[in-house]
């Protein structure tokens, strides 16, 4: 493990939303806006903005980092800008009233199919399911998160027909 | 996901000095843990999106390959492509080890 490997989660943080430029070893150097350090191998995800509108992302790998230096911060612009780049599809908003009848009916389909679910967080937006997984609104397939991968993809799979026989 | 043992990893397909298994062990602070999980999220999302798309992988020796992202797995061992360009043709499906990897981009 390498220095820049071995440095604090909250250390690498203060890379994120910089311009920085990343020494490699073999020589090679890579410069970009840092979007992300992934902690389990330290790796950088640096984007750079071409001319075309489009980005262009690059992976520095933890164990080949020599050296990081930044060279400028971002403005807020550019952090709205940065944090757009893998934000999840914005989908069609709901309004509370209409975000409250969806999770009322899908409650009742799932107690219905006899499938434990509660509710959750504050103002109770969230359901919980058999207290592994969890729905947020929207209350699809999407918003499902839970640890166990395969009540993950058996839920996402029920939600999935559920929805598809309201159309 | 169990590889030849590599000249610089552990076949058991996780090492114990390993960042995500110090971490398991505890010895975080809160705010340590919460900078941990937003880190990682990002760059799970980032994942995500470069599934499927052609991205150049830089290897070792100055060795640059072309590939179709596939997955990357959870103790970041190796990654899985599709479409691999080589010398030798091209292969349908392959792996790559994290360890031979300098960088990849899309």
């Amino acid at each position: 493990m390498n220095e820049w490997q071995r440095k604090s989660p909250l250390d690498w943080e203060t890379y994120v939303n910089k311009m920085v430029k990343v020494a490699a070893i073999e020589k090679h150097e890579y410069e970009g806006w840092v979007l992300t350090i992934d902690p389990v191998s330290a790796s950088i995800v640096l984007a750079t903005f071409l001319e075309n509108e489009k980005v262009s992302i690059s992976v520095v790998l933890g164990h080949a980092i020599q050296e990081v230096e930044i060279l400028k911060e971002g403005d807020d612009e550019m952090k709205q800008r940065l944090s757009c780049i893998f934000a999840p599809e914005e989908s069609k908003a709901y309004s509370p009233e209409e975000e409250e009848k969806r999770k009322n009916a899908l409650k009742t389909w799932l107690e219905t199919n006899h499938i434990p679910v509660t509710e959750q967080g504050e103002s109770g937006r969230t359901l919980c399911v058999a207290g592994v997984l969890t729905i947020d609104p929207p209350y699809g397939p999407e918003e499902c998160s839970s640890s166990n991968e395969i009540i993950l993809s058996r839920v996402q799979g029920l939600i999935q027909g559920y929805l598809e026989k309201q159309q | 996901l169990r590889l030849p043992r590599g000249p610089d990893g552990c076949s058991r397909g996780f090492s114990p000095t390993s960042l995500r298994f110090q971490a398991l062990l505890g010895g975080d602070t809160v705010a340590a843990q919460g900078a941990r999980a937003a880190l990682r999220q990002r760059y799970l999302r980032g994942l995500a999106a470069a599934r499927g798309r052609p991205t150049r992988f830089c290897l070792r020796a100055g060795v640059q390959v072309d590939a179709v992202f596939g997955a990357a797995d959870v103790e970041a061992v190796a990654f899985q492509v599709d479409a691999l360009r080589t010398p030798l043709g091209v292969q349908a499906a392959a792996l790559l080890r994290c360890a031979d990897v300098l960088a990849y981009s899309f």
